[in-house]
């Protein structure tokens, strides 16, 4: 049914709960498994270079053993998965890339903020599932 | 004052306050160590004591030399006509302009005027550059050449605030000398002498570059100019060789945040008063909007002249409007050697914070000039300069 399945990970407890659901998807579909990673925290207003990219490699890091993590576990289950970082607002960054990369469905955890944060500007999960080019699976 | 821990505990206790607060909101740690200092010195009426002023001087010297040492050379020679123009135009309007504004409308004195139309020259390299990040425009001609002539806005900056107050007598003279040799020497030396003494946990190698910074603020000092100055020279003349020994400049960079720039932000915070603010607001509104407009007075016609695109020309003018590190040593310059009060203080201090927010959040949000942020490839990640940190800190150094 599904062709090309993205899945959101950024190392949440519902973004492993979407990438096993998603790996699940890809090994039944036989579809295109690709996982994207958005680099939110870049300090903004920095006093040096130096402080940008220090933190722009933190996050490096720590993405680059989260996709290790991710490929193995899908390749368990007979999945390749295409992992992809990027820098930028998760919410733009993850919808634009499924636009411009033409994917069918869309996985993601469900990644609640506080009450109040939620009730004034929605969810990240909300916001993806409103603004998404393709179906949007959010993962409990 | 005499040294007290417990100044010592407060001080250090606001710097890790300042860092939490940073991880946690994804702001700068040196934009939320002003903001804490400005805390600390309404709500708990802390005062700098000799000690804080210098390891906060210290601090503003490291500041201005890892800043010249992030100079990419090879893109100011490829784009020197753009790079020049551009770098030099934001530096003279806004310096002329908010000096004009400050001496003949608000009535400051000549040497307050001057202060802040150097305070409000600046362009922030580092705020620039992590938008560009953001965006991938660091990786681009146009992106570079912008970050490239933000240092010579910076280069014009610490030259007025080096230049403009010395004694022009032979102390200065031997300033200049001593500075045109050391640049001289520098680039052939440091690595003769790196690669003589290894490295060593004793840091033979970081000891040598803080004599160099140290004795040529004395003689800057001596001719009552600026210790920035030659440091933000020392930075550039030692960029190329920074750019190829990027564990030695990150070694510098975890001293530099971790004792010695956090007193000189809290500082610059701690002595900014809320009333000032309060009884200044206006004038503040009107400086960050001289600044903008003198930007937009030199840099926007530069960049049609060069045939940027409308959207790209107002993208890079508003991102030439950003100032923040510079701009604050400027003013500490001018509160510590009482070319400026208090309440002036305050004043340029707030609108130079104003100014690393206020344009930069204009240009992203209704003028970015379009495309999109580059994939990062895990590939061309683990060949970023950072893994070298990564190994070291790995490798428990």
């Amino acid at each position: 049914m599904w062709h090309k399945i993205l899945v959101g990970l950024d190392g949440s407890e519902g973004a492993g709960k979407a990438l096993a659901v998603a790996v699940k998807l890809a090994a039944q579909s036989s579809a295109e498994l690709h996982s994207i990673s958005v680099e939110e925290k870049l300090p903004h207003y920095a006093a040096t270079v130096g402080e940008v990219q220090e933190s722009k490699q933190e996050a490096a890091n720590y993405f680059r053993k989260l996709v290790a993590e991710a490929q193995q576990s899908a390749r368990a289950s007979g999945v390749t998965l295409h992992s992809h970082v990027m820098p930028g607002h998760e919410v733009e960054t993850i919808v634009t890339f499924a636009k411009d990369h033409g994917f069918d469905l869309l996985v993601i955890g469900f990644m609640g903020h506080s009450k109040i944060f939620g009730r004034i500007w929605g969810s990240t999960s909300q916001n993806l599932a409103k603004l998404s080019p393709c179906t949007v699976l959010v993962v409990k | 004052m005499s040294f007290s821990w417990e100044v010592a505990a407060i001080w250090i206790g606001l710097a890790l306050a300042a860092s939490l607060i940073s991880i946690r909101i994804g702001v700068s740690v040196a934009l939320v160590e002003i903001l804490v200092g400005m805390l600390g010195g309404n709500l708990l009426a802390l005062q700098p004591t000799p000690w804080i002023d210098f390891l906060a001087g210290f601090g503003s010297v490291m500041l201005t030399f890892l800043a010249g040492a992030e100079i990419d050379i090879q893109v100011m020679k490829e784009k020197w006509r753009e790079t020049l123009s551009i770098g030099f135009a934001s530096f003279l309007f806004p310096f002329l302009g908010a000096g004009a504004y400050a001496y003949w409308v608000a009535g400051w004195s000549l040497e307050a005027s001057e202060i802040a139309g150097i305070a409000l020259s600046t362009t922030s390299v580092a705020v620039v550059y992590a938008v560009m990040v953001e965006r991938g425009y660091n990786e681009t001609g146009f992106g570079q050449m912008i970050l490239a002539a933000c240092f010579i806005t910076d280069l014009g900056t610490v030259l007025a605030l080096g230049l403009l107050f010395a004694d022009y007598d032979w102390h200065l003279a031997a300033f200049g000398v001593g500075t045109g040799v050391t640049l001289w020497l520098l680039p052939r030396v440091t690595p003769w002498f790196f690669a003589k003494v290894g490295s060593r946990i004793s840091e033979p190698e970081t000891k040598f570059l803080l004599l160099v910074l140290f004795a040529l603020g004395a003689l800057a000092q001596a001719a009552k100019s600026e210790a920035v100055l030659p440091a933000y020279l020392v930075g550039m003349a030692l960029a190329p060789f920074f750019l190829a020994n990027r564990t030695f400049a990150q070694r510098m960079r975890l001293i530099a945040f971790a004792v010695l720039t956090p007193f000189y932000f809290l500082k610059a915070g701690v002595l900014v008063g809320w009333s000032a603010i309060v009884s200044s607001l206006g004038l503040i509104g009107i400086f960050l909007g001289v600044k903008v407009a003198a930007k937009f007075a030199g840099v926007w016609p530069l960049t049609r002249v060069f045939r940027f695109s409308h959207r790209e020309g107002l993208y890079l003018t508003l991102l030439m409007s950003t100032g923040l590190t510079f701009g604050t040593i400027s003013a500490l310059y001018g509160l510590s050697n009482h070319y400026l009060d208090r309440e002036q203080y305050a004043v340029l201090v707030t609108a130079v914070i104003l100014s690393a927010v206020v344009p930069t959040l204009i240009a992203e949000r209704w003028f970015d000039p379009g495309g999109r942020p580059p994939e990062e490839t895990l590939s061309r990640r683990h060949s970023d300069r950072g893994d070298q940190l990564a190994d070291r800190r790995g490798g428990g150094g």
